[in-house]
C-alpha cells in the first residue's frame, strides 16, 4: 500500500467484490419472500375459427385477461414476462402448449393486469384437432431478477372449450 | 506513507467498505429499493477512497528512522565497511521517502 496506484487498485477492487457478495446475499432474500398472485382470463368471443391457408385449424378469440401480480415484485425484481398459454391434448401430441399472449411488466406499478383484447399471437394446431377441444389458458411468469437466477411460476385456468364447429 | 500508516490505510478501507455495503444493503431491503442500495454504496465507495487513497497527513505520523550511514557500516563486518558504507549511502537516496 505503498503507493496512490497500488491503494486505489485494492480499494476499487475490494469494493467489487463486497458488492459482488451483496448481490449474491439479495438474490438470496428473494427465497424469503411469499407472493400472493390473482388471476382470470375469460373468453369474451370465439371471432373466428376455420382452416387457415396452411391447412392447419386456427382461431381468433377476444380475451379478457385480469392478473395482480403486485405481490409477486421484490426489491430484487427487474421485470416479468408474462404469456398466456393455451394447452390441450391431440390425437399426435400427449401435450400441445401455444402462447397467444404476453406482456412485459417493468415496474409494480404496472403489475396489475386488465386487458380486453384479441390474442396476440396465432392461436394455429398442427392439424385439425381444434373443433370441440378443452383446453386449458395457462398465465405464465418469468420474473426476472436484478441479481441472480430467474424463476417461472403460473396458474392454469381449465375449462374452456373451442366450438365444435368451423365458423 | 509511512509502514504504520499503510496498515491503517488497508484496515480502514476494509472495514469502511464491509460498513456501507452493509449499510447499504440494509437500506436497500428495508425501502425495497435495489437502486437505494447501489447508491448508497456508491456514495460510501467514494468516502472510502477520498479517506484512504490521498497521501493524508495522519497516515504519516509513525516516520521510519533509517540508520545514519556512519553507524549502518560500523555495525557491519568491517571486511566489507566500505561497500557498506556505499550501499548504505544510495540506500539513503532512494528509501527515505515512501509514498
Amino acid at each position: 500500500m505503498h503507493s496512490f496506484l497500488l491503494r486505489g487498485n485494492a480499494v476499487l477492487t475490494f469494493a467489487l467484490t463486497v458488492l459482488a457478495v451483496a448481490c449474491v446475499l439479495a438474490s438470496l432474500t428473494d427465497t424469503l419472500h411469499s407472493s400472493k398472485p390473482e388471476v382470470n382470463v375469460e373468453i369474451l368471443s370465439v371471432d373466428a375459427f376455420g382452416r387457415n391457408p396452411g391447412g392447419n385449424d386456427e382461431v381468433v378469440l377476444t380475451l379478457h385477461i385480469s392478473a395482480d401480480l403486485q405481490s409477486v415484485f421484490t426489491w430484487n425484481t427487474k421485470q416479468l414476462f408474462v404469456f398466456l398459454a393455451a394447452e390441450y391434448e391431440s390425437s399426435k401430441n400427449v401435450l400441445n402448449q401455444i402462447s397467444i399472449w404476453d406482456s412485459i411488466i417493468q415496474s409494480k406499478e404496472d403489475a396489475k393486469i386488465h386487458r380486453r383484447t384479441r390474442n396476440k399471437y396465432s392461436f394455429v394446431d398442427q392439424g385439425s384437432n381444434l373443433r370441440g377441444k378443452d383446453f386449458n389458458l395457462t398465465l405464465h411468469w418469468n420474473i426476472m431478477p436484478v441479481t441472480g437466477a430467474m424463476f417461472s411460476e403460473k396458474r392454469v385456468l381449465t375449462g374452456f372449450r373451442l366450438p365444435k364447429n368451423y365458423m | 506513507m509511512d509502514w504504520k500508516g499503510q496498515k491503517l490505510a488497508e484496515e480502514l478501507m476494509q472495514y469502511m467498505l464491509v460498513g456501507w455495503a452493509i449499510a447499504a444493503f440494509l437500506a436497500g431491503y428495508f425501502r425495497t429499493s435495489f437502486q437505494l442500495m447501489m447508491l448508497v454504496y456508491a456514495g460510501g465507495v467514494i468516502l472510502t477512497v477520498l479517506i484512504t487513497v490521498p497521501n493524508w497527513p495522519f497516515f504519516n505520523r509513525h516516520s521510519l528512522k533509517w540508520l545514519d550511514p556512519d553507524v549502518a557500516a560500523a555495525s557491519i563486518n568491517p571486511v566489507k565497511t566500505k561497500a557498506a558504507a556505499s550501499a548504505a549511502a544510495a540506500g539513503k537516496k532512494k528509501g527515505s521517502r515512501p509514498k
